[in-house]
């Protein structure tokens, strides 16, 4: 503003002579100006309005609307169903927190998260660092390792159901070819919860690779010939120079896949229904039995209510912590 | 770059609305429809005030949840058909769940919503909760209003539905547990052909049975689960003089309970009989992986399709207090929210569905249970009886062995999956069956404490 003001001020025909009371004669030039500015602000806003608006809408509408509506539910005794309820404070959190299952839910969810947060990561990075070299064939490679990730988790479930048969299934027969007897993937804990591992790594290792791809592909080739050319080794140039500049992408990967992993459904719908005795029981699985199974509407809000904190605290803290960790080339 | 500073700037807002967002989506799980709150949380409405039947009109179009047990779409959809013809009345079928559970759920979610059916499958775990809910209505009135002969409904099947004096479902795809066993492997073991009387004979046939299942098959097979194991081990408890609960009292403490309990532990760990299979027991037995099993009469049909070997049912065996067959399946409803017209529109389809030609037809491409006794006499089934005996067999125990369920299974929410639960611990990993019991009880009495007791009438 300023420049602009003193750039323009000859222009102006009653303008005095450079070097004297300034500020006084630009001050109507200023008020106009910010009058400007402010009528273009409103009228900004007014676009804003109008063009985010209908989403606004619909996020107030179908998911901060729910949201209000499920933290009132978390504080009723409710069947789920029933024209009527019974109003209990607190205590379905309390149930929650001395629930004798609730330990075993906290720990399989945990595993869970982490084992498939974790694994996806390693594994996509290193499916990526596969992809990302001049084969033959690249195109049809990326492509079969995404192709996972556009298909339904239901359908995905059942069809490893089959292969998991712990009589018939295709895994027992591969397992058998180097003398190893197929673990009971159905009834034997912990199989349950590697088989559902196992599969949603399968399903979601292709989109972790494809954005880890993505990421590997920005990474200026002239800081690798420079490492090169320092003698750095492969491994080298992987560890301070490739990892570096994917810090980007890790965090984002990390935060979407927490959260997905966190909320995962179908997989464990098709393949345990949270059994063999709730041994793959997440406390996203929770909810839908608590809600949909047993009933109990009001208790499965308070878990949702629950859940939801847990998601909020684990983004906040990687907001908070792992961001700083984020290198931006 | 594209991976300049710039994204710096704006992943931090951006991120944060987008996880916010998704994490927001977790709270949308529980249901959404608002209750109103009440002391004493029960129900004040008053009962419904009768409804002259004859001066309503019934509508002209009706809409079905199914989940089609028994593979029957075919067999629904020709119905409608035929329905159509006969009064002009359409009937739109919905596929509302894989199972009887799923299109439970659907209705759960959907009631205080006009998206509900106009008829509703309503199993035997299921029903009680539509109507402490105020789900569904009675359905006798109207029934009785369209001459529907309720009387002719076998006395076993119809009477699950009373509660409070009236009948709050019809039966429809009705079924028992049966005792399948694989007549090849019988016949090459040397055995009768019939099922065991007891299950002590079976244990005995077991040394010869053995030698001629393959690898890794058995004898007996079992398969555990929601809606499913808890039903069949029923007779095993009672077998043992056991009983889940009396009336709502839970009776898992007591001495024959837990034998019940010992049974079934010992038929897996003791002598080695059973074995569990992995998903589908039915699946194990039609492909002659175990030798004899306990399927649904609803799985009748599919079995005598898929075996490649001559399929023989017989009675559940008895233990040594006797035994008993629970009955199962699933019946329809009518949901209480709707309109007299369409209400009465569901009930003469209902009465369509369940007429002694219909319910014949019915059981024939099923398996599933004639729910009429004049049914049963019918050419149809006379002429199926003759061509595949295996059919009479249900018939028969229900006539002889049906017993009613343990009201905790199927009127307290969520109990089923309780019992399977402690189920599973006996016969997956061993449990000591007192223990599991034991585990289970407490929280069978808070969902009775919490979902059934303050629903209940006080004139109950």
């Amino acid at each position: 503003m300023t420049t602009i003001a003193t750039t323009r001020a000859p222009e102006d025909p009653g303008a005095p002579p450079a070097g004297s009371a300034a500020p006084e004669r630009t001050e109507p030039q200023r008020l106009r100006r910010s009058r400007l500015a402010a009528g273009r602000r409103r009228t900004a806003l007014l676009w804003a309005l109008l063009l985010a608006g209908p989403n606004i809408a619909l996020l107030l509408v179908f998911v901060y609307r729910p949201l209000v509506e499920s933290l009132y539910l978390s504080t009723l005794q409710w069947n789920l169903g029933s024209p009527t309820a019974r109003f209990v404070g607190l205590g379905n959190y309390v149930e929650w927190f001395t629930a004798p299952t609730t330990g075993r839910i906290v720990l399989t969810t945990l595993v869970f998260t982490v084992a498939t947060v974790g694994g996806a990561m390693v594994l996509g990075l290193g499916l990526a660092l596969l992809l990302n070299r001049k084969l033959r064939g690249r195109g049809i490679a990326r492509t079969v390792a995404f192709a996972p990730y556009v298909l339904g988790g239901f359908a995905v479930g059942i069809l490893w159901l089959f292969m998991f048969d712990p009589r018939y299934g295709l895994i027992q027969e591969l397992l058998g070819w180097v003398g190893i007897a197929s673990p009971q993937w159905y009834t034997g804990r912990p199989w349950p919860l590697v088989m559902v591992i196992v599969v949603y790594l399968w399903k979601n290792l292709g989109y972790v690779a494809l954005i880890y791809l993505a990421g590997l592909q920005a990474v200026p080739q002239d800081l690798k010939d420079a490492a090169a050319l320092d003698g750095a080794s492969a491994a080298r140039t992987l560890r301070s120079v490739v990892l570096p500049l994917l810090t980007p992408t890790t965090f984002f990967l990390l935060v979407t896949m927490l959260l997905s992993s966190l909320q995962s459904f179908d997989t464990i719908k098709a393949m345990t229904q949270g059994g063999p005795l709730g041994s793959t029981t997440t406390l996203m699985y929770s909810i839908y039995v608590e809600s949909f199974v047993n009933g109990r509407a009001g208790y499965a809000s308070a878990v949702a209510t629950i859940l939801f904190l847990v998601l909020l605290a684990v983004t906040a803290v990687q907001l908070r912590f792992v961001q700083q960790k984020v290198h931006y080339a | 770059m594209s991976h300049r500073p710039a994204r710096r700037a704006t992943a931090r807002p951006r991120t944060v609305v987008v996880t916010a967002l998704a994490a927001l989506t977790a709270l949308t799980a529980a249901g959404c429809a608002g209750p109103s709150v009440g002391a004493a949380g029960g129900s004040d409405e008053p009962s419904a005030e009768a409804v002259d039947w004859s001066q309503v009109e019934p509508a002209k179009e009706i809409t079905w949840w199914s989940n089609h047990p028994g593979a029957s779409q075919e067999v629904e959809q020709q119905f409608i058909d035929e329905f159509k013809d006969e009064t002009g009345i359409s009937v739109k079928l919905v596929t509302a769940g894989a199972d009887y559970d799923e299109v439970a759920q659907r209705f759960q979610a959907a009631s205080q919503t006009d998206e509900l059916p106009d008829l509703v499958i309503a199993s035997d775990v299921w029903w009680f909760r539509y109507h402490l809910n105020d789900q569904i209505m009675p359905v006798d009135d109207v029934m009785e209003f369209l001459d529907a002969d309720a009387a002719d409904f076998q006395p076993a099947l119809y009477s699950d539905y009373e509660y409070d004096h009236q009948h709050w479902a019809v039966p429809y795809a009705r079924s028992t547990p049966l005792f399948y066993y694989n007549k090849d492997l019988w016949d090459a073991a040397g055995l009768p052909d019939r099922g065991p009387e007891t299950w002590a004979e079976l244990e005995e046939w077991d040394a010869s049975l053995k030698d001629e299942v393959p690898e890794k098959g058995s004898t007996f097979g079992l398969s555990t689960g929601p809606s499913w194991g808890a039903w069949w081990f029923e007779n095993m408890i009672w077998g043992q003089g056991g009983a889940y609960s009396d009336g709502f009292d839970l009776t898992l403490d007591t001495p024959e309970a837990i034998a019940g309990g010992q049974f079934v532990h010992d038929l897996f760990h003791k002598s080695g009989v059973a074995t569990l299979s992995a998903d589908d027991a039915m699946a194990d037995f039609s492909s002659g992986l175990i030798a004899s099993t306990i399927g649904s009469t609803g799985s009748l049909k599919g079995a005598l399709d898929a075996a490649k070997f001559e399929v023989g049912t017989a009675y559940l065996p008895d233990g040594p207090q006797g035994g008993g067959t629970p009955t199962g399946g699933t019946g329809l409803a009518i949901p209480s929210s709707k309109t007299t017209e369409e209400q009465l529109a569901a009930a003469m389809f209902l009465e369509f569905l369940t007429d002694t030609e219909n319910t014949a037809t019915f059981s024939q491409s099923t398996g599933y249970m004639p729910v009429r006794t004049s049914a049963v006499e019918s050419d149809t089934m006379k002429a199926t009886y003759e061509e595949t005996p295996q059919f009479r067999t249900a018939v028969d125990q229900l006539a002889d062995k049906a017993r009613v369920q343990d009201d905790v299974r199927v009127f307290v929410p969520g109990a089923d999956a309780l019992l399977n639960d402690a189920l599973e611990q006996i016969v997956i990993e061993g449990a000591d069956p007192a223990t599991a019991f034991e585990g289970i009880t407490p929280r069978i009495e808070t969902a009775y404490t919490e979902n059934v007791e303050p629903y209940l009438d006080p004139q109950d």
